[in-house]
């Protein structure tokens, strides 16, 4: 059964002052049914953002289509894709991108707050998904009194809040030291677990290496995926850097 | 190309940042020109060929020592503003190896092209503007004018010395700033994580306590004209500190309270709003509070002084009924039959023959016999047993005119009767309710009718303290009840005098030498005992015109000069304080955008807080002006101003204007911080 679904989906810069266009995506193919975990990963300048802002319908694709649970997101209007951002996608960011003029618990609360729901299912909502993501104590307080890793906890249980059909996540362990990250990433396999589906975006190989299925883009296209199947996360790990170590190898023999 | 390094660096950091440095130049060549022409007009020719000069060269004096305090108060903060916006591109520069000599090099650059630069642009304006600048003063002063455009040499060299040394002052300051920061503090110091407001309750309540503690002294204190201007000063440096506690924590105080409440505070219409204005007010707060103090001196400086000046030809007729005035006090030991009805006729007989003299007959010629004392009123018992000159300034004081019917209906033209124990009562700055007053004899009268509209000539010549005016039937038995009664200087404390005032057809010249000619008379020998005189006064409403025209039109035009440099400051502080929430809030906007605001939604929250922050002062100086009111009318009385329909009119009117002024000011400020909203957005 797919939740996301995305067909020859195409993307153009006009550049604002003449000159050439420039292909963001050219033609990008895939599905991510409900539950799954899938990280994209590619080089910067592959075409990767574009992508994610397509799918959080905050840019609008050239060409193609992109259907979320039944919905086509090219067809909706700026009020509506603000409204279906909030109920039906959850987002992870490399720079949390937390209001500094909010607590902790007024950020997570925030999509909840803007959709106008009863202060009492706030607040039912919140303590158990504070509860688990281990930010009972630090309600209180603001983003400029806590650490990174606990500002990206915070950023997970707003995304989570609503419960979205899916977490979109941008490089959410860029900004993150060695152990926060590991803290987040078994945070997003034990979210999986519960049946939460999660698209990442990232270039980094150990984060892509938790997800259940990685696909690669190159030149706006794309080029290649793996299955975990029943790989650990050591093994996958080395998949995907030999995969990368041969997409490389293809970059430079296109260059030569 | 070593040497010019560091003034090239400077230049393209001036041309970088515009934005900050165009405004900043624009304010400080304002204050240079502003203070160039009133020091320009205080020696200015025309001014010193008028009447009362020294008055006039006294107040430009003034008006340029105020500008120049608060140049250098206003441009030291605004500087630090700047400073702050530039800490990051120098902490850039040290990091690439710039040791603190060097950012002294290129800060010392930039402080000489700008400091230069707007003493040239200021000094160039004020020489341009100089010209028009003195027809104003003279048009108003209704001065003569002639048209040769002059330089102050002496002017221009104290502009120099004043700004060089503030201008010196703000970079010594700019540089002990960055002498004592790091580099990183100085590279990180625009994100530096700020700590969220706090509501602090002390702070809050004493700010709103103390801006009703100045509200109410305003009120209370504010009917006694001699205690007016003192009361007025500390009413106002209440109000000044109660609006900055008000301003800063008191509406963080309230943000807070607001957020406490869960139903109130987790809606979609409250939530962002509530949250950004406790932040936006904390850092804002102190501009605010400026901004208010800024627009409130403007208004009440500029509705004063015009009111003052728009009611000159008032003020004239109050204080000089008609065109030649005697004012003939009678001695000491006057009696009851120099104040019969044969004996002025007499006296205006006199008048009328030397006024024959010179070709011309008194029209409007009006006598008015006045007995007059000071006494105290208690609950509508008026004592003699005056209190020691000490406790004279004690607000019971009250000046008595007594007045003969017969003299009120001539000058009134009406025909009003009274009883023996009747009286007509006009108060004037006190308010009496009662409906019948006793005497030192212990006699009462019942007042007929109030005519606190009528003005007796004691209540023109001294009108700042409380007064009675007191149409009796008949004056002569007062002179013998109270004739024995005595000061504590030892002299009788009734005293005698006629007014007398009447119209002609002479020219300046004409009245000024029968003026003359009516104190000659009077004062000779024969006269003085004839009529028992002790002093005239004799004062031409001509003449006086001028002084009083001269002495409100200073006022009123030093008043627009004042008003126009508190206004440029105040416009100034509005521009930077949208840059400084543009570039904070565009991070929000990009961050709410993500999270599921529409832009609809987001504009009209971030459109509702700027509009809040932005009318507040304007709010809160219409509250201080409301409640300055009063006491500005009082004041005006020392002016021989008691117009208070006028004072509204004009306030009201300076209001609407200021008002549609700032309007005009918020859409283009407003511009630019959606400017920079949207631009940043996009990279």
């Amino acid at each position: 059964m797919h939740i996301l679904e995305v067909n020859g989906l195409k993307k153009t810069y006009a550049p604002r002052f003449g000159g050439h266009s420039v292909e963001a995506l050219k033609n990008v193919n895939f599905s991510v049914d409900r539950g799954e975990y899938v990280a994209i990963m590619g080089e910067s300048g592959s075409g990767k953002t574009t992508l994610l802002n397509i799918l959080a319908a905050l840019d609008k694709p050239t060409a193609g289509r992109v259907t979320l649970d039944g919905m086509d997101l090219s067809r909706v209007g700026e009020s509506a894709a603000a409204a279906f951002r909030r109920d039906n996608l959850g987002f992870v960011f490399q720079e949390f991108n937390l209001l500094d003029t909010f607590t902790i618990e007024d950020n997570i609360l925030l999509p909840l707050v803007l959709s106008n729901r009863r202060t009492a299912e706030m607040q039912s909502r919140l303590d158990p998904i504070a509860a688990r993501l281990g930010l009972s104590d630090l309600l209180k307080k603001y983003p400029y009194e806590v650490s990174g890793g606990q500002k990206q906890r915070a950023a997970v249980a707003r995304a989570m809040i609503t419960d979205p059909k899916l977490i979109l996540a941008d490089e959410p362990t860029g900004a993150l030291d060695s152990r926060s990250t590991g803290e987040l990433l078994r945070l997003f396999a034990e979210v999986n677990g519960l049946g939460q589906t999660i698209l990442m975006v990232t270039h980094s190989i150990r984060a892509a290496s938790t997800a259940k299925r990685v696909l690669f883009i190159k030149d706006g296209e794309v080029f290649h995926q793996i299955y975990r199947g029943d790989d650990t996360d050591e093994r996958l790990y080395q998949k995907i850097s030999d995969t990368l170590t041969l997409l490389m190898l293809t970059a430079g023999g296109e260059k030569r | 190309m070593k040497i010019l390094f560091y003034p090239r660096l400077a230049l393209s950091g001036i041309q970088k940042n515009r934005q900050l440095y165009l405004p900043y130049f624009l304010t400080c060549s304002g204050m240079v020109m502003m203070f160039y022409l009133l020091c320009f007009l205080s020696y200015s020719k025309g001014v010193s060929g008028m009447a009362l000069s020294a008055f006039i060269a006294s107040i430009l004096r003034l008006g340029s020592i105020v500008i120049a305090v608060f140049s250098c108060a206003f441009l030291f903060y605004t500087n630090a503003f700047l400073l702050r916006r530039r800490k990051k591109e120098f902490g850039l520069y040290s990091i690439l190896g710039m040791n603190r000599r060097n950012l002294g090099r290129i800060l010392f650059w930039e402080s000489a092209f700008l400091s230069l630069s707007s003493l040239a642009a200021g000094l160039l304006g004020g020489i341009a503007f100089s010209k028009l600048a003195e027809l104003g003063l003279l048009n108003i002063l209704k001065g003569e004018i002639d048209y040769t455009l002059r330089i102050s040499p002496q002017s221009v060299l104290l502009t120099l010395k004043v700004f060089g040394v503030i201008f010196l002052l703000i970079f010594f300051n700019a540089l002990r700033q960055l002498w004592f920061s790091s580099a990183i503090a100085l590279f990180s110091s625009e994100q530096a994580g700020e700590k969220p407001p706090k509501a602090n309750w002390a702070l809050g309540l004493l700010g709103v306590a103390i801006l009703g503690c100045g509200y109410y002294i305003a009120i209370a204190y504010g009917d006694n004209a001699i205690t007016a201007i003192e009361i007025f000063f500390t009413a106002v440096l209440l109000v000044m500190a109660g609006t900055w506690l008000t301003m800063i924590f008191g509406s963080v105080l309230l943000c807070r309270l607001l957020q406490k409440n869960r139903a109130y505070y987790y809606r979609p219409a409250h939530f962002v709003s509530v949250a950004s204005m406790a932040w936006r007010m904390k850092r804002n707060g102190a501009g605010l509070a400026s901004i208010c103090i800024l627009s409130t001196m403007v208004l009440v400086m500029i509705s004063s002084t015009a009111c003052l000046y728009f009611g000159t030809e008032d003020a004239l007729q109050e204080r000089y009924p008609g065109e030649i005035n005697l004012e003939v006090h009678l001695n000491e030991d006057a009696t009851a039959d120099l104040l019969s009805n044969s004996n002025t006729a007499a006296f205006l007989q006199k008048v009328r023959s030397l006024a024959d003299d010179m070709g011309t007959e008194p029209k409007n010629l009006f006598l008015c016999r006045e007995v007059s004392m000071a006494g105290t009123l208690t609950d509508g018992h008026i004592a003699a047993d005056l209190p020691r000159y000490r406790e004279l300034l004690d607000s019971s004081l009250t000046l008595l005119s007594f007045i003969p019917l017969s003299d009120y209906n001539a000058l009134t033209g009406s025909s009003e009767t009274l009883k023996e124990d009747e009286i007509l009562l006009g108060a004037k700055r006190m308010d009496y309710q009662g409906d019948t007053l006793s005497f030192f004899d212990r006699t009462t009268c019942r007042i007929k009718r109030r005519i606190d509209d009528f003005y007796s000539s004691r209540e023109r010549s001294m009108s700042i303290l409380p007064g009675m005016t007191i149409v009796v039937p008949d004056i002569a038995p007062l002179l013998q009840n109270y004739g024995s009664l005595a000061e504590f200087t030892g002299n009788r404390a009734v005293s005698l005098q006629w007014t007398c005032h009447f119209d002609t057809d002479l020219d300046a010249n004409g009245q000024a030498s029968l003026s003359t000619k009516l104190l000659d008379a009077f004062l000779s020998s024969p006269s003085r005992e004839r009529f028992g005189i002790d002093s005239v006064l004799c004062e031409t409403r001509i003449q006086n015109r001028n002084d009083f025209f001269t002495m409100h039109g200073g006022l009123f035009y030093l008043g627009i000069m004042l008003s126009l440099v508190f206004l440029t400051a105040a416009v100034l502080m509005i521009y930077y304080k949208q840059i400084c929430e543009g570039y904070e809030d565009s991070g929000r906007f990009a961050i709410m955008q993500k999270v599921g605001m529409t832009r609809r939604e987001i504009k009209r929250s971030v459109n509702s807080q700027l509009l809040t922050v932005f009318f507040l002062p304007l709010a809160f100086s219409a509250l201080h002006l409301c409640f300055s009111f009063p006491i500005i009318n009082t004041m005006l009385h020392v002016f021989n101003l008691s117009n208070t329909a006028l004072l509204g009119r004009i306030t009201a009117v300076c209001f609407a204007l200021f008002a549609l002024f700032y309007l005009l000011i918020y859409r283009i400020t407003s511009n630019t911080y959606y400017r920079i909203v949207s631009g940043l957005q996009e990279t």
